[in-house]
């Protein structure tokens, strides 16, 4: 047994112990806790951690086989996304105990806070006492069994696991419902309560998923597709785009679900140009090699950066949206032009994680596949805030996508229209980001830049709360980005554009003077290195492609990434559907589609007079509209305009 | 975005080191708000006596500000028992027998107020709690009973007049510190506006401290007005509110910011995390309850 006192080291110190200590088998005692955060987070070995005293926000967090006892109480987040291993709290629990669970085992004697159980995928959640608010909210798996009374709207928007209830069922949540308890369900029970010690003599009420909002009650009729262009098209009022709309909102009545991004016409980079005329651009054969473009993100803090050949990396994209081939060939893209790729929503799959040589894992608010055992093999960790196509709203995949495979690696039911959580159970303001940030340095013991990827909504706001609460850097995403399945009113009408999301971005850092504390990647709607090298002049330190990729890889933007039946076998899970990809063929057409945009970056800025993509900057722009000019506060020259065809001949 | 904590402590000395203890609470939590931190004292009151806090900034005149605010003492009959500059402060002590809530709004309308109270001292500045201790000797303060915020800064810049506490504008002794969002604040803001109440700033927490005033100015009780709170503020909140002899809290229907407490024979303390009230009593594990959504309590010194 190895003695750790709290009084004497900061828990970053104590927890690279308690990791030690788990490789050597070795038990652990933490004295004087008193109440701090992230007591023994990331720890993925079967050990027994004692905490003489009350732990604070996310104890046992991201942990995997250690069983941890409590003698006094445990902030919020106790558990949080735990894999096998067990707690026993011998107080009371914050808020939000057992969140995101994926099969431990979670005692606690006293009371439990609000929202227990958030998010949990599998395993036991137990409370001795009397559960508040909402336990069980959005649980997708697994048990929770509360002795004493279940507090207001228990089960609220389960989909699936059960609640056993000792004492007083206050009130049921939404889509919950009250069902009857066989003897075998009690004896399980019981042997649990046995093996835990706990007295228990009564019945149980159970309560389970009423099943009235798990699949919408009428699925979207499959309409004849229409071609992106048509659909963008200049025809005003009751176009074919309308008539369709209308039609098929007065099948479904309710609104509509379709991929791809926004189709209004909105200021962006293609409205600027570049000061001086760089129709000479690109007769340098050897340009490549004369450019200056490696660049390193994310290790402003003293993380492992990634190191990014030129200032590009994969905009995050899912293996659920796309099928496991297209994310293997964007893998293998980004490591031949040496990029990073990104998992988006919905974890990692070994596939992925050889493909990619740098991958971040992204973290979202329904931790569908998030885990400590891929955070640990990622190269960068990612909040996800909001997304720009869809700012405040969760990932969609309908059932139709959802295939058992898919399905274990989130921990959900199989064959549901996944509606994801569009906010965190533990992020609730800046002040709960902050200790969220800290439990991901801790997990992974500040080997990894940590970022946050945010689409544009508040972003003057957002950004300063980012560079707060010390992100290394923001994934910043405008309303030009595309999705996999998105309400079309939301992709098409909420949102800040991202010419408009990267100026009020840098203002906020101005304003505050934080420019050079954190590092920003601009997204959304940005197609080639063109408009990379624009966005690189107005100020962000690299950029993301997302849509473009995905077209090299043979996308035909059809906008029916969401039906999952896609032609090219890039947006479905159909085995019949996705051999017509072919991996180590597109991974080959990406790879050279990011090779024409580092020519194109390396070939404007040299055009421009540098030898290096940081000597970019914003008088290398002017405006080619009035509202890019409002938005930029950039010259408004228009007669430029008539540069900008011959510009694209040349380069391209 | 922030952290909040509140002391009281029992017995009916006014010497106890509130202001240590508030320190400690809030350098506990200071990951929750790093850029301005600020308390709210309650110590010994005399009969008659007002004191004054006014911010007095660095790109100020200071002499023509102290002026301004002499000259308006004196239009008021305010005499003026003592006076210093502390930190960015300058601290006045008054006899004052008038309508308090004309007396602050013309005070405020020559300068920036931070507090009057016949016991009540607000302090807030930028920076964190030992920073804010060094420039205005907060840990020489003894008293009965207080309030401490730590704030991380969004909508509003990083100013002292943007910090918590806020001192309920011209009612005396009242002071909130808030932690969350009040989405119908404009609503009730205009509300109270149109009978004639002024607002300092745009921070939603100024608004819970004119609401609360308001409603005791009324007669109305420190329980009833936390009661009706829950009921007609919209968003998140955890909020503390003290006046000169009680302190209160009240926490939104969603339970979406945290609190918690501890109480013993001598003293009660909230906290927006365990870990601060653990630094009034390092080693030991507390007994310690969370508040359920949805609630409010009160406690008077005078039980």
């Amino acid at each position: 047994m190895v003695q750790i006192d709290l009084a004497k080291l900061p828990v970053r110190q104590a927890n690279e112990q308690i990791r030690a200590c788990g490789e050597r088998g070795e038990d652990v005692e933490v004295i004087n806790p008193d109440a701090r955060h992230h007591i023994g987070v990331g720890l993925v070995h079967e050990i027994d951690v004692h905490v003489r005293g009350s732990a604070g926000y996310f104890c046992a967090g991201l942990t995997d086989a250690a069983r941890f006892t409590v003698d006094r109480n445990v902030g919020w987040g106790l558990g949080d996304n735990m894999y096998k291993g067990s707690v026993v709290v011998k107080g009371n629990a914050g808020a939000i105990a057992g969140v995101a669970i994926r099969g431990a085992e979670i005692v606690v004697h006293g009371n439990m806070g609000s929202r227990a159980g958030q998010v949990m995928k599998a395993g036991t959640l137990c409370c001795a006492s009397n559960a508040n608010f909402m336990a069980g909210y959005m649980m997708y798996g697994g048990r929770i069994i509360i002795l004493g009374d279940s507090g207001e709207h228990v089960g609220e928007d389960m989909t699936a696991g059960e609640i056993f209830v000792g004492g007083n069922v206050h009130n049921l949540g939404s889509d919950a419902m009250l069902t009857d308890i066989d003897s075998a369900e009690v004896d399980d029970i019981m042997a649990f309560l046995d093996r835990y010690q706990l007295p228990f003599k009564g019945t149980f009420k159970k309560v389970v998923n009423a099943g009235k909002k798990l699949r919408y009650a009428t699925s979207e009729r499959q309409m004849r597709s229409i071609p992106f262009f048509t659909f963008s098209g200049n025809l005003d009022y009751w176009n074919p785009k309308i008539q369709e709309d209308v039609f098929i909102k007065s099948q479904i009545g309710r609104y509509r679900i379709r991929g791809y991004g926004g189709a209004r016409a909105l200021p962006h980079v293609s409205d600027l140009a570049f000061r001086k005329d760089v129709a000479r651009a690109g007769g340098d054969q050897d340009v490549v090699g004369k450019v200056k473009m490696y660049t390193e993100i994310g290790g402003i803090n003293g993380a492992r950066p990634l190191k990014l050949s030129m200032p590009v990396m994969i905009a995050p994209m899912s293996y659920g949206a796309l099928s496991a081939s297209t994310k293997r060939a964007v893998g293998l893209a980004s490591s031949l032009s040496g990029i990073a790729e990104n998992t988006g929503e919905g974890g990692m799959s070994n596939a992925q994680r050889d493909a990619a040589k740098q991958l971040i894992f992204q973290c979202l608010g329904g931790r569908l596949g998030w885990n400590i055992h891929d955070m640990n093999r990622a190269d960068g960790l990612e909040i996800y805030i909001s997304q720009g196509a869809k700012p405040g709203l969760g990932g969609q995949l309908m059932a139709k996508k959802v295939t058992p495979e898919l399905a274990r690696i989130r921990g959900i039911p199989h064959g549901i229209d996944l509606r994801s959580p569009s906010r965190h159970p533990d992020i609730l303001g800046a002040d709960d980001l902050v200790i969220k940030v800290e439990e991901f340095r801790e997990a992974t013991g500040y080997r990894l830049p940590v970022s946050v990827k945010m689409g544009a909504g508040r972003i003057r706001d957002d950004v300063k709360i980012a560079v707060k609460d010390g992100f290394d850097f923001i994934e910043l995403d405008g309303m030009q980005g595309s999705t996999g399945a998105g309400s079309s009113e939301v992709i098409d009408y909420v949102g800040i554009p991202t010419l408009a999301a990267i100026i009020e971005a840098l203002d906020a850092l101005k304003e505050i003077g934080r420019r050079d504390d954190i590092e920003i990647v601009l997204m959304g709607g940005l197609r080639d290195g063109i408009d990379a090298v624009k966005a690189l002049c107005l100020g962000a330190d690299a950029v993301a492609f997302g849509t473009s990729t995905i077209i090299a890889g043979g996308c035909i933007a059809c906008m029916q990434c969401h039906v999952g039946q896609c032609v090219t076998g890039i947006a479905t899970q159909d085995p019949e559907h996705e051999k017509r990809y072919h991996p180590e063929i597109e991974a080959q057409n990406i790879h050279r589609f990011l090779e024409s945009v580092r020519w194109q970056i390396a070939a404007i800025t040299q055009a421009l007079g540098y030898d290096d993509v940081r000597k970019l900057n914003r008088d290398d722009l002017v405006a080619l509209t009035p509202e890019a000019a409002t938005i930029t506060r950039l010259p408004y020259e228009p007669e430029y305009r008539h540069r900008a065809p011959e510009l694209n001949v040349k380069v391209g | 975005m922030c952290g909040i904590a509140g002391i009281m402590f029992k017995g009916d000395r006014d010497t106890y080191e509130t202001g240590k203890a508030l320190i400690s609470m809030l350098d506990g939590c200071q990951h929750r708000g790093p850029d301005s931190t600020g308390f709210a004292l309650y110590g010994h009151a005399s009969e008659r006596r007002l004191r004054l806090r006014f911010l007095i900034g660095e790109r100020d005149d200071e002499s023509e500000i102290i002026g301004r605010i002499k000259g308006m003492l004196a239009k008021h009959g305010a005499r003026i028992i003592e006076d210093e500059i502390v930190g960015a402060n300058y601290r006045v002590t008054v006899e004052f027998d008038g309508d308090l809530q004309k007396f602050a709004y013309d005070m405020e309308h020559v300068a920036r107020v931070v507090s009057i109270g016949s016991s009540l001292e607000i302090i807030k500045d930028v920076g964190g709690a030992h920073d804010v201790d060094e420039r205005y000797h907060v840990h020489d303060f003894r008293g009965t009973h207080g309030l401490g915020h730590v704030r991380l800064a969004t909508e509003s810049d990083v100013k002292p007049e943007a910090a918590h506490p806020f001192w309920a504008t011209g009612f005396e002794d009242v002071a909130i510190v808030h932690n969350g969002q009040i989405t119908n604040y404009w609503k009730m803001r205009r509300r109270l506006e149109q009978r004639g109440f002024e607002f300092i700033t745009d921070n939603d927490s100024e608004l819970i401290a004119v609401y609360l005033a308001d409603k005791l100015a009324k007669g109305v009780s420190l329980q009833d007005a936390l009661k009706t709170s829950i009921e007609d503020l919209d968003g998140t909140f955890s909020f503390l509110v003290s006046t000169k002899d009680e302190i209160g809290y009240a926490k939104d229907r969603l339970a979406a910011k945290p609190m918690i407490m501890y109480e013993n024979d001598d003293l009660i303390a909230v906290a927006s995390e365990e870990v601060s009230l653990n630094r009034l009593f390092p080693g030991q594990a507390l007994d310690t309850k969370e508040p359920p959504p949805g609630t409010y309590a009160t406690w008077s010194r005078s039980i």
